[in-house]
């Protein structure tokens, strides 16, 4: 379970974040949805370290880290236990599909080449790319790059899965392969938490979704309940905008 | 004319220096080697802005990079045993190659650090990202995944760095060392020959850089293989030009220049 406590993050004189609390279970898979800049994508970095906190409390498991009092060894133990799949891939780009996968098995996780290797194997045949492993990702398509990224992230069986837009970069024929991928894996009983801006994914995947807006929790609660009864005003000039009813004259 | 132009000499003295290349290669290499670790260790303080070691490394880069190399093998060969006389250090019996290789092998670092510099930063931030995501250390980022990628960016620069550093050890020459300009300058002296002896120095520099040109260009396809846009492409290429295939076998987008593709 990952548990954050009074999250505060600033750059500079802006602050992003203003306190966040969110406690996510077991096996749960939360969607996070808010306009940009709500600060959805800082608060799923912090969770990873990737941006430091100001203040606040990040627990993933029985690892507890304190913003204020961090040191290079929490920060490296909070981010064994989880694992991130970027909007940009962000895939070693000079070593393989295969490689991509294998690199952190081998190098922090001290796996057997061997052993790396099956692994690796196994799981870009379940994300559907058994024929690209030897694949540089400049010879992969955008949708087969993320999912190599999502193979990368399953490969250290991490506590939590987090996901940063996984498809805003996708031409839109290629974000289904890629949302067919993490609902795959939804299923099995993975934590993960989404920032996403697919409304209809994060109906059908999530078990709960949260709302954010200027660096606030606005809502949070199952997807049937903030998609069809938002109790907030905010969260439903939110939908509003991003109903596909909505038409657009060009 | 007594000594008229006569092309049997440059054969004669082809072998004759060719006896000392090995001299103008050392200088080569030792320079190179040192480069590396100097510019390593150059270029590392400034990427990583440590606070005292950047103003030095700035120091540093700008001096060998802003006076003639010239004046560099003066400096250090008048100027350095001077300087550590004044600690007691005596390297007066220190052979003049060793000067040589130190001064070549500081200027090279200046430029190798800018080069290192310039490819570090080239490299896309958000592999860093993915490096501590999966759980490495700033170490095993930089050296997994930094120095990998920016290597295969700096290989062209470094390239030509080689082939520039070769003819400048010609400077050597001016100290005293018997490396190939030097050879061929007593040639000269000696036979009155001066016309051929350089025509023979000229075809043995575009020889070996023409060889060292070719060593470093398969490395660069070697590092660079991951930035090909397509396999059967890059296959191609790499038979073509290991096969030597004359050039109007090359199609266009074979022969072109590489881009490495970006996805947005």
């Amino acid at each position: 379970m990952i548990r954050l406590s009074g999250i505060r993050k600033s750059f500079g004189r802006q602050e992003v974040l203003k306190g966040i609390d969110l406690h996510v279970g077991k096996g749960e898979v939360v969607a996070i949805l808010g306009p940009s800049g709500s600060g959805k994508t800082t608060l799923l970095r912090c969770i990873n370290y990737l941006e430091k906190p100001g203040e606040g409390e990040i627990r993933i498991g029985d690892q507890a880290l304190d913003a204020r009092r961090a040191g290079k060894k929490d920060v490296h133990a909070l981010r064994r236990r989880s694992a991130m799949v970027f909007q940009q891939y962000n895939l070693f780009s000079h070593k393989t599909a295969l490689e991509n996968v294998m690199e952190g098995l081998v190098v922090v996780k001290k796996m057997s080449k061997d052993e790396a290797r099956k692994r690796g194997i196994a799981l870009l045949e379940k994300v559907g790319l058994g024929a690209k492993l030897d694949a540089y990702p400049s010879r992969l398509s955008g949708g087969q790059q993320q999912r190599v990224g999502i193979a990368r992230a399953l490969a250290l069986e991490p506590e939590v899965i987090l996901f940063d837009e996984p498809t805003s970069a996708l031409d839109p024929e290629l974000v289904g392969e890629v949302l067919a991928v993490i609902r795959r894996i939804a299923k099995e009983g993975i934590t993960m938490i989404i920032v996403t801006h697919e409304m209809g994914f994060a109906q059908d995947v999530a078990n709960r979704v949260v709302f954010m807006d200027e660096g606030v929790i606005v809502e949070e609660g199952p997807p049937a309940q903030l998609f069809g009864n938002p109790k907030e005003e905010r969260t439903r000039q939110f939908l509003k905008r991003l109903t596909p009813e909505a038409s657009y004259t060009i | 004319m007594e000594y008229g132009f006569d092309i049997t000499y440059i054969f004669d003295f082809i072998p004759k220096l060719l006896q000392v290349l090995h001299l103008t290669l050392a200088i080569v290499a030792g320079a190179i080697g040192i480069g590396l670790i100097v510019g390593l260790l150059a270029a590392l303080p400034r990427l990583y802005k440590v606070p005292v070691l950047q103003r030095l490394s700035q120091v540093y880069t700008s001096f060998f990079r802003g006076t003639p190399i010239l004046i560099q093998l003066f400096l250090f060969y008048y100027g350095l045993p001077e300087l550590l006389k004044l600690v007691y250090i005596d390297v007066t019996k220190l052979p003049v190659l060793f000067f040589v290789i130190v001064t070549f092998g500081l200027n090279a670092g200046a430029t190798i650090s800018e080069i290192i510099r310039a490819a570090v930063t080239a490299v896309d931030r958000g592999q860093v990202e993915a490096a501590y995501s999966v759980g490495m250390s700033g170490y095993q980022a930089f050296a997994r995944i930094v120095l990998p990628q920016a290597i295969a960016i700096a290989v062209p620069v470094f390239a030509n760095l080689v082939i520039a550093m070769l003819k400048e050890t010609s400077l050597a020459f001016a100290l005293g060392v018997m490396e190939l300009t030097g050879k061929a300058q007593t040639l000269g002296t000696l036979t009155r020959h001066f016309m051929e002896t350089y025509i023979a120095l000229a075809i043995i520099y575009l020889a070996v850089s023409f060889t060292l040109e070719r060593i470093l260009l398969l490395f660069e396809r070697k590092l660079q293989r991951h930035m090909r846009r397509d396999a059967a492409d890059a296959e191609r290429r790499w038979r073509l030009w290991r096969g030597r295939k004359p050039m109007r076998e090359r199609s266009p987008e074979v022969s072109g220049k590489e881009v490495p593709r970006y996805e947005a």
